[in-house]
């Protein structure tokens, strides 16, 4: 079973070449732009990895973190920032954000990552 | 000399002089007084000098007894007179003078004594006499009685006359008739005595006269000389109220010009130039001259404008260097405003830079993936050539914003106890690669227990990697980048980092701060690196100067507080 991706990010164009790159490397991906389609669509089909944006619209990235993690902790996130380094890392890690990655997206990079979260959410789900 | 003891001293030369004007003024009355007792005793001496003189010429003309007695009693009053002169008095008419004075009446009276005698002899003679001639006439008759009557007729006249012809002639008388008679021998002999008293009388009477008038002619010199002595007192004295007055006024004179040369006119000039000061004008002093007060105040004033002439100047220079020091920090704050401002700037621009490439980026990948999948056509490898440059060109734009971004944003400072020495060994083991591949000689001089400071591992750590990185950039192969550490002063730890290399031009250096300025290739370096680097060094509390010269190679100089005031957790 491939691993489930969701893709959030007002930023159409990226997300859903994006979803499209990681569908080609057989992942299940899916892309929403805003964050209430991102709650409603992890609630009623819950994906194992979200590549979170943070800068959004609306209610935002955090907020979606949030809620996310309280639906299931399980859930690993990604955040896919436009600022590089911690900022809103610093803030999303006590809210269990798995890790972060910085725009323009390095494929290779990104692969790593996905895999790394997924084995956790494995790990967790399993014990 | 101080100006209260000249004042005191003026002071006292004028009652000095007043005093001595009527200390002379006193003496002359005294004298005067005194004189005026001498002119008495004079006067008196002279008195009885001429009462003694009256009764002397009485005497001769008449030959009474009361003149001789008149005579007597002012030769006696004269001589007590003489004798009561006090000592002081003989010294004042001249003891010459007194000594002759008084040996001439002593001779006076022997000479009057005599007289005296020669006037009671006469009497009794001229008795005897005519006594006797009365008895030879009674007893004589006819011719011896006419030659007696001749006789006594030449006795009544030289009785008359006192004349000695007279006498010559009564002497060569020889009555023939009465010759031998006794009694007329007898009577003879009488007359001739009497003749005889006369002769002595008639010299003592010119030698009396004689000393009467040396006494008379003393007397009267000595009460001229006393006239004529208080008249040159009383005409001296007449003169002294003059010659006080004319030395007070001269003396005053003085005094008023000593006044006015030793404290008017100093004060006056004090007067102009504490005028000038307080105009500003500070190119006069005073002449001080002697020790008074005067000059005493003179030096202070000088003293005191020399002072303030210097708190002057050194305000000047105070405000001076407070004005330069000003300009410098305002031109600092204004170079940091303008980097914040430009970094600010290049934040926003960065962000709106990296959607779009992030979008390029995902597109191209979509492109390549396909590529990958497609099976082979005639451009493919070109297609994915032509990828591969856009990925290129899209990392290093990634690049760029990537250190923009993280320059311009907020940075929270991490504070830990760090060793400044271990922080650059540590950036050069980053720099190994380079280093070799450069064949780069790098000499670490790290000073021994340096004090560890309280700073940001991280962001140091940024700084001297972007400090050495430019450093080898800058030199050629098998050039020279040394690094020193040391202390600056006690709050301070430096860092030189210096390199051979190609050195930065004046007009570059003013730049070198400012992002996105670069003197390396295009394509070699951001232009970022120094703008961050000078940020974080500022963020630290530090400071961070360069020198460099054309061709001859940059230092530059990290100053890293020991203490950073910035506290955990603070933003910057």
């Amino acid at each position: 079973m491939s691993t489930k991706v969701l893709i959030v990010d007002d930023e159409v164009e990226f997300a859903s070449t994006l979803a499209e790159r990681l569908a080609l490397r057989n992942y299940d991906v899916k892309a929403v732009y805003n964050a209430e389609d991102a709650i409603t669509t992890a609630q009623s089909d819950p994906p194992d990895v979200v590549l979170l944006d943070l800068r959004m619209p609306g209610i935002g990235g955090l907020e979606v973190l949030k809620t996310l993690k309280k639906f299931d902790p399980t859930i690993e996130v990604i955040l896919v920032t436009g600022q590089p380094e911690t900022e809103g890392a610093d803030e999303g890690i006590p809210t269990g954000l798995f890790d972060y990655i910085m725009k323009p997206v390095d494929m290779g990079e990104l692969i790593v990552k996905i895999n790394n979260a997924d084995q956790k959410r494995n790990l967790s789900k399993h014990s | 000399m101080k100006i209260r003891d000249k004042l005191i001293l003026g002071f006292s030369l004028y009652i000095l002089l007043a005093t001595i004007f009527v200390f002379f003024s006193y003496r002359e009355i005294r004298t005067i007084t005194t004189r005026l007792a001498y002119v008495e005793v004079v006067d008196d001496i002279t008195n009885d000098v001429l009462e003694v003189r009256r009764n002397e010429k009485n005497f001769f003309l008449v030959r009474n007894e009361e003149s001789l007695k008149g005579i007597k009693e002012y030769l006696s009053a004269l001589k007590k007179d003489i004798n009561g002169i006090k000592v002081e008095i003989i010294k004042a008419i001249e003891t010459d003078n007194y000594i002759t004075m008084k040996k001439a009446i002593t001779e006076y009276e022997y000479y009057v004594d005599n007289l005296a005698n020669n006037f009671e002899s006469q009497e009794k003679l001229t008795v005897m006499i005519r006594t006797a001639g009365k008895q030879i006439e009674d007893r004589l008759s006819g011719k011896e009685l006419n030659e007696f009557l001749i006789l006594r007729k030449y006795e009544k006249n030289i009785m008359l006359y006192k004349d000695q012809k007279l006498y010559e002639a009564f002497k060569s008388l020889k009555p023939l008739n009465l010759e031998g008679n006794k009694e007329i021998e007898k009577y003879r002999i009488l007359v001739h005595n009497l003749y005889e008293i006369y002769k002595d009388d008639k010299d003592s009477e010119d030698k009396s006269r004689l000393k009467a008038r040396e006494i008379q002619s003393v007397a009267e010199e000595l009460s001229k000389k006393e006239r004529e002595y208080i008249s040159l007192t009383l005409k001296r004295m007449a003169k002294l109220p003059l010659f006080g007055l004319l030395a007070i006024i001269v003396l005053g004179a003085i005094i008023s010009i000593q006044f006015s040369v030793n404290i008017a006119t100093p004060i006056k000039r004090l007067e102009e130039i504490t005028k000038k000061i307080a105009m500003g004008d500070f190119s006069e002093t005073i002449e001080v001259k002697g020790k008074d007060e005067i000059a005493s105040l003179g030096r202070s004033f000088n003293q005191m404008e020399k002072r303030i002439l210097d708190s002057k100047s050194a305000l000047q220079n105070a405000v001076e260097v407070a004005v330069a020091t000003c300009n410098e920090k305002q031109a600092q704050l204004i170079a940091t405003e303008k980097l914040a401002i430009l970094g600010l700037f290049a934040a926003g621009v960065a962000h709106e830079i990296n959607n779009p490439l992030a979008i390029i980026n995902e597109k191209a990948g979509l492109m390549k993936d396909i590529l990958e999948m497609s099976e082979d056509f005639k451009h493919k490898t070109k297609f994915l050539n032509l990828l591969e440059a856009i990925f290129e060109s899209i990392n290093r734009c990634r690049t760029v914003t990537h250190r923009i971004l993280g320059f311009a944003r907020k940075t929270e400072v991490s504070i830990e106890i760090l060793d400044v020495n271990d922080i650059i060994k540590g950036a050069t083991v980053f720099l190994e690669k380079e280093i070799l591949y450069k064949n780069i000689r790098l000499d670490l001089d790290l000073r021994e227990n340096l004090p560890e400071v309280r700073s940001d591992k991280g962001q140091l750590q940024q700084v001297f990697l972007n400090i050495l990185k430019n450093a080898i950039d800058a030199v050629d192969n098998g050039g020279l980048v040394a690094v020193n550490t040391d202390l600056k002063d006690e709050t301070m730890v430096k860092v030189s980092i210096k390199d051979n290399g190609h050195g930065i031009s004046g007009e570059n250096l003013k730049h070198i701060f400012e992002p996105f300025f670069t003197t390396k290739g295009k394509g070699k370096g951001t232009g970022i690196g120094l703008s961050i680097t000078y940020g974080i060094v500022k963020n630290l509390g530090g400071n961070i100067l360069l020198e460099s010269e054309d061709n001859k190679g940059t230092t530059f100089i990290v100053e890293i507080p020991i203490n950073s005031e910035l506290t955990k957790g603070q933003v910057a």
